[in-house]
């Protein structure tokens, strides 16, 4: 190792070529190529001067855009709590309750819905949700109507969202709980405080930076996801990806397109950053 | 060693076992811990002490057996409402909270108004050394630090019992001294019952009133510091509690008060009955501390016996040397310890000496 602080750095550039080469081509130049076609004329197919901000006028224009993208952010905010609410349980039973030589064995039992495409995971919540589905029929034995749930496009896409990434919400919050030491849960009881009141107190604090990534992992795709409103809505309940998709591939209107996208980008990143800044006295956050 | 066996009971075992599946963590623990008392569990680990401390805590549950505390069955007590409150080995310290946030966590449903539990918090900080260190975070304090945090956090609930589960293991050896005594006169302080789990054999002797040696789930002996240095049970607390010379003998006979031995190297002598704890079936050995044997210099002689030996091995301590010494020509090694104080040559290897002791000191064990 009689390497010089210089070679070793050109070493480590080495190194991450590849990656950089990587990130350059297939992010960086795109992201920028979207930016730039953002604030250029759009006409059908083709992009030309001069620089005008009139695709991001036309989104306050015209108030199905705005909808469109409140309605994204709404479904999205949706998803994100019901999937966290619901995988914060299931983290801590795994974390707490499971023996540890079998906490590998649940996690993989847990991603197990991955392994199906996530198309005919689609399809079978149709089968499920749709008229006269699983669920209809479960409730005309007991003798209730059916409520023909698919039909019902926001709630569907709800639904199947939540389903599909209850996994990448698990997991971050097992991690943080994993690494809640135990004794404090004891010494929380040891000082008076009931199991519950210990939980809430104690772990839940320290479990936080793992609920804060499980709502970004899970808030960030969602917002932008473009197959299940095509899929489980039938298209009658665009998304911004939609909206996005008509413009770029239906339409060809390229500035158009990436001004909601770049839109979109924005929308995003405030409402995180927002949600970070939020819960900043969580995160990194041993006072 | 003031302490008066006559204070009321605190804490009392009757026949406790716990059970881990088939491991059998408590064999019959008996005993009472009085009010007020610096009690300590000293064992080698896996001896079952912080297990019976965890019982008294209510972090274990008990297989069969009876704890009482304070004169109440704790069978179906909670860990959170029991008069017991816990150093924990690690310190347990949420990391999440302020220094001041971690001492005042129990006072969330003391009816105080917030000043005043504003005011007990600085005061218990106080009382650990740890004035103005209210707003640090606690993850930003030593390990010395935390464990005083520990100490406040526990003592503002003013418990009836403070359990301590080797608070002192992870500080250093200078710092251990240091809290040693500062643990000592805290307990003076505030007069609530300490209980000190430890297996450092010096730690328990220099802190406790009492101390409850364990192995293998049982209380092998129950005493005060220097009744267990002096008047060990039996060879294994013997050997534990500091350095002690074995050296076997044969006992010709016995009256009711005193027993007429041959140990050797040493030769025949009259020890006291009390010197003799009950006996175990053992082959018979006389116990010797190192510190009861002294080597004589030329002029010097022996107030009791002395026997003659050759040195084995010279250990150099600053201010001791420890000597392995054959005795009276047999093949019997003793270690003796002699404090370097002017006029006392260290001695060589290979000189021939004189051994002085005296009967009084001799336990046996068979």
């Amino acid at each position: 190792m009689a390497q010089t602080p210089g070679s070793e750095a050109r070493t480590g550039l080495k190194l991450i070529s590849p990656t950089a080469v990587y990130v350059i081509l297939l992010l960086a130049v795109p992201l920028a190529t979207v930016l730039i076609y953002s604030v250029l004329t759009g006409g059908r197919g083709n992009v030309s001067l001069p620089v005008t901000i009139e695709n991001y006028s036309e989104l306050w224009a015209k108030s199905v855009y705005g909808y469109i993208m409140v309605k994204s952010l709404m479904v999205a905010l949706v998803v994100t709590a019901i999937t966290v609410v619901l995988a914060y349980p299931v983290a801590y039973f795994v974390s707490f309750h499971v023996k540890p030589e079998r906490k590998s064995l649940w996690l993989f039992l847990i991603t197990i819905p991955f392994w199906t495409s996530y198309i005919i995971r689609v399809s079978l919540w149709f089968v499920i949700l749709g008229y006269g589905g699983i669920l209809d029929s479960l409730l005309g034995t007991i003798g209730l109507p059916p409520l023909n749930v698919a039909s019902h496009s926001i709630l569907s896409i709800i639904i199947v969202l939540a389903h599909a990434y209850a996994p990448f919400a698990v997991l971050p919050i097992f991690v943080s709980l994993e690494k809640v030491d135990r004794s404090l849960l004891e010494a929380g009881q040891d000082l008076g405080e009931s199991r519950w009141v210990t939980f809430l107190r104690v772990t839940l604090p320290l479990s936080m930076p793992g609920v804060i990534a499980a709502a970004l992992i899970v808030f960030i795709p969602t917002v932008g996801d473009y197959v299940t409103p095509e899929l489980v809505g039938d298209g009658k309940e665009p998304m911004i990806a939609n909206l996005i998709e008509t413009q770029l591939l239906k339409l060809q209107n390229f500035p158009q397109g990436s001004a909601f996208a770049v839109a979109s980008m924005l929308m995003v990143g405030i409402v995180s950053v927002a949600f970070v800044l939020w819960n900043r006295r969580f995160i990194g956050g041993q006072k | 060693m003031t302490f008066s066996a006559d204070r009321p009971t605190m804490i009392e075992f009757k026949d406790v076992h716990k059970y881990y599946g088939d491991y059998h963590a408590l064999r019959g623990i008996n005993g009472t811990i009085k009010a007020g008392e610096f009690f300590s569990l000293l064992g080698p680990s896996g001896c079952g002490k912080t297990t019976l401390l965890r019982t008294i805590a209510g972090f274990e549950d008990i297989s069969s057996g009876v704890i009482m505390i304070d004169g109440k069955d704790m069978a179906n007590v909670a860990a959170n409402v029991r008069p017991t409150n816990m150093v924990f080995q690690s310190y347990a310290i949420f990391p999440n909270m302020s220094v001041e946030e971690n001492v005042g966590f129990g006072l969330r449903k003391d009816p105080r108004s917030k000043e005043d539990k504003a005011k007990a918090v600085a005061e218990a900080l106080e009382m650990v050394g740890l004035k103005g260190f209210g707003k640090r975070a606690a993850h930003a304090l030593s390990g010395g630090q935390r464990q005083r945090v520990a100490l406040a956090r526990a003592l503002i609930l003013k418990p009836k019992v403070l359990l301590l589960d080797e608070p002192l293991s992870a500080l250093d050896k200078k710092m251990r001294e240091h809290m040693q005594v500062e643990l000592i006169k805290l307990q003076r302080q505030v007069g609530i019952t300490f209980i000190l789990v430890t297996h450092d054999q010096e730690e328990a002797l220099v802190m406790s009133d009492r101390i409850a040696v364990m192995f293998e789930g049982e209380i092998a002996q129950l005493a005060d510091p220097e009744t267990l240095y002096r008047r060990p049970n039996s060879k294994k607390v013997a050997d534990f509690i500091g350095t002690m010379n074995f050296i076997p003998a044969q006992v010709l006979s016995e009256t009711g008060d005193t027993l007429e031995i041959d140990a050797k190297g040493l030769g025949r002598v009259t020890i006291d009955a009390s010197m003799a704890p009950p006996a175990r079936g053992e082959s018979p050995v006389v116990g010797l501390r190192p510190e009861t044997l002294t080597l004589l210099y030329d002029g010097q002689t022996a107030t009791e016996r002395e026997t003659e030996g050759i040195i084995d091995e010279v250990i150099y301590f600053g201010d001791m040397t420890y000597y392995d010494v054959y005795l009276g020509g047999t093949d019997v090694e003793v270690r003796l310890s002699m404090r370097n104080v002017p006029g006392r040559p260290v001695l060589d290897v290979g000189t021939k000496v004189r051994v002085a002791w005296s009967p009084s000191a001799l336990v046996l064990f068979r």
